[in-house]
């Protein structure tokens, strides 16, 4: 398909002893916002990189716009990089590092763009103060000011909220979301997903190297979908009752007073009736929701004990 | 025009480089020694028994030629700073992360740090000569020149050799990637360590003098003279290899690189 921006087909990238990405398949489609997850050291910012052209591949292919690249390819020019940490000069000011990257771009109209960046990224009244004294999140700030020099078509963040505080957080977020309506293709990594849920519309979880699973935004919110969870005095006998008088067979048992029903359609005034009808005293009931924290710790550790 | 972008980085490099603070520093602290080198001379020398020239007695072309056969030479271990300060801290900072996507950016950051180099030798071969006639004219009480010809023969010789000498170092430094070792290894060159060993070597299986081709020899040899074509050929063609041979290993090794 066409609109196909970026595609990467068995990437594998091993530094000497240790396979830091392996295998990786996906691929993302103009407009999107692709949320790449996973733990410290999972390979989110190696992927990254080889994608951004820092880092070579040892085996697999990376298409962009539909080519295939290779070192030096000119549409890497069309991305824009914040990867690890921003790379500043600590005793230049955020004003000359952006005017630095300016020249490198052999922009003319310099110092419009340059002071349109501070503002976008909220910088404009610090910006002749040396980095070395700017905060980590200041200094992010201006690195994401410093990847949107040249007007990339699409952004590679690699956890840009690291060090933000909330106001910032919350301004990065409402700035990668009006980028996206003006047609930008954002990658984002993170390893809080419920940070990532607020802004990408699609999630590729990531760990020990590999894409474990990949999900639009709608698939994600189903997986983690509504359950009740009901406490009563005896699990052993309550059980039998949810599945012949209710039909539900989707439940878990968590310990010998709780049972854990995935099945939110089912009113919660029917589920303690039947219980008190049949003698069973219901002691709490409650609908919960998973969070995607949750949901994603028990991907990660389900993989831990599946690879041994 | 495909030259372009190398010209971007070169403006890029060149505005860092004339904005920095180290780059003065070390041209003033430079300064400084070379005068103070000059009184020292004029402080404790005393004539010869063979009659050899006095060093106060002597035109700028063969007072710097007797300067840069020093050991160690200091304005190759001042290139060797700069150097390795130039290219460490952009490649400490990350900086290059922010043009890395440019086309060719690898290749072309490489050719405009060897520019770069260019500009500083010429630089601190300025510093060098004023830094001369002032001394000597304070010291010494006179700063002829000698030969305006030669001095430039000599003058040009000598820059060309600095800055392939400048761009070993640099390739050096690409490869090593730490501000220690890339030092440790430019003062062992300086000090011509390499040169010694392998003469010595040479002079046990022939009387060939190939050592003498050596970059760091043909810099630190007295007796090359620069109105002699097979010395000019002789040090140009030396310049010309080194800088071949290390710029392409540099780049080489430059578009290979995984980068940080
Ligand atoms: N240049 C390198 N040389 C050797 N090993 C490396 C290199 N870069 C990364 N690795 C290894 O690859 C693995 C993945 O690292 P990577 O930085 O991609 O993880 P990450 O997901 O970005 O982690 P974090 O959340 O901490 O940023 C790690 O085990 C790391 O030690
Ligand atoms: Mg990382």
């Amino acid at each position: 398909m066409s609109n196909v921006i970026i595609e990467v087909n068995q990437l594998t990238k091993k530094f000497k002893s240790t396979l830091a990405v392996r295998q990786a398949d996906f691929k993302i489609y103009k407009g999107e916002i692709f949320g790449l997850i996973g733990q410290n050291g999972a390979g989110k910012s190696t992927l990254l990189k080889m994608i951004g052209g820092l880092v070579y591949p040892s085996t697999g292919k990376i298409h962009l716009f539909n080519s295939e690249m290779n070192a030096n390819h000119p549409y890497y020019e069309r991305m824009g990089l914040l990867i690890e940490n921003a790379g500043l000069y600590p005793q230049y000011s955020a004003y000359d590092n952006l005017k630095f990257v300016a020249m490198s771009y052999g922009l003319k109209d310099h110092l419009k763009h340059i002071n349109e960046l501070l503002e976008l990224v909220g910088l404009s009244r610090t910006n002749k103060t040396k980095v070395k004294n700017y905060s980590m999140g200041m200094k992010q700030r201006l690195g994401i000011a410093i990847a949107l020099m040249g007007s990339p078509d699409v952004l590679i963040l690699d956890e840009p909220i690291n060090g933000l505080d909330p106001q910032g957080i919350s301004d990065i977020r409402n700035l990668i979301l009006d980028l996206n309506s003006k047609g930008i293709t954002i990658i984002i990594s993170s390893h809080i997903l419920e940070e990532l849920s607020k802004v990408a519309t699609k999630y590729a979880i990531i760990h020990k190297g590999e894409i474990i699973e990949i999900h639009s935004k709608e698939e994600l919110l189903l997986k983690c979908e509504d359950r009740i969870e009901v406490e009563v005095s005896d699990v052993k006998m309550a059980t039998p009752i949810l599945e012949e008088h209710l039909n539900i067979g989707n439940y878990k048992v968590m310990n010998d007073h709780t049972v854990c029903i995935y099945d939110s359609h089912i009113e919660n005034y029917r589920i303690v009736n039947a219980l008190v009808e049949n003698g069973i005293s219901v002691h709490s009931i409650m609908k919960h929701k998973q969070s995607l924290e949750q949901y994603f710790l028990e991907r990660t550790e389900s993989v831990v004990t599946a690879h041994g | 025009m495909w030259l372009q972008p190398m010209v971007n980085l070169f403006k890029m490099d060149f505005r860092r480089f004339i904005s920095n603070k180290m780059m003065y520093v070390l041209l003033m602290v430079f300064s400084a020694f070379q005068i103070f080198g000059i009184f020292m001379i004029n402080q404790y020398e005393e004539p010869t028994e063979h009659g050899g020239l006095l060093t106060s007695a002597m035109n700028e072309s063969q007072f710097i030629q007797s300067m840069l056969a020093q050991t160690p030479s200091w304005v190759m271990i001042y290139i060797a700073v700069f150097t390795v300060y130039f290219y460490m801290s952009e490649y400490n900072s990350g900086f290059y992360k922010n043009y890395i996507t440019l086309s060719r950016a690898r290749i072309n950051s490489v050719l405009s740090k060897i520019l770069i180099q260019g500009v500083f030798t010429l630089f601190i071969f300025v510093v060098f000569i004023l830094s001369d006639l002032i001394g000597r004219t304070i010291f010494f009480e006179q700063a002829t020149i000698g030969d305006i010809g030669y001095f430039v023969k000599l003058l040009i010789g000598q820059i060309v050799l600095h800055w392939s000498f400048s761009i070993m170092i640099l390739c050096i430094t690409i490869i090593m990637r730490n501000i220690i070792a890339s030092i440790v290894i430019s003062i062992a060159l300086v000090l011509n360590v390499f040169g010694m060993v392998l003469g010595v070597l040479e002079s046990l299986i022939t009387d060939l003098n190939l050592t003498s081709y050596l970059l760091v020899n043909t810099i630190t040899n007295r007796t090359i003279d620069f109105n002699n074509l097979g010395d000019f050929i002789h040090v140009f063609s030396v310049a010309i290899i080194v800088m071949l041979v290390f710029s392409l290993i540099a780049l080489n090794y430059k578009i290979r690189e995984d980068l940080r």
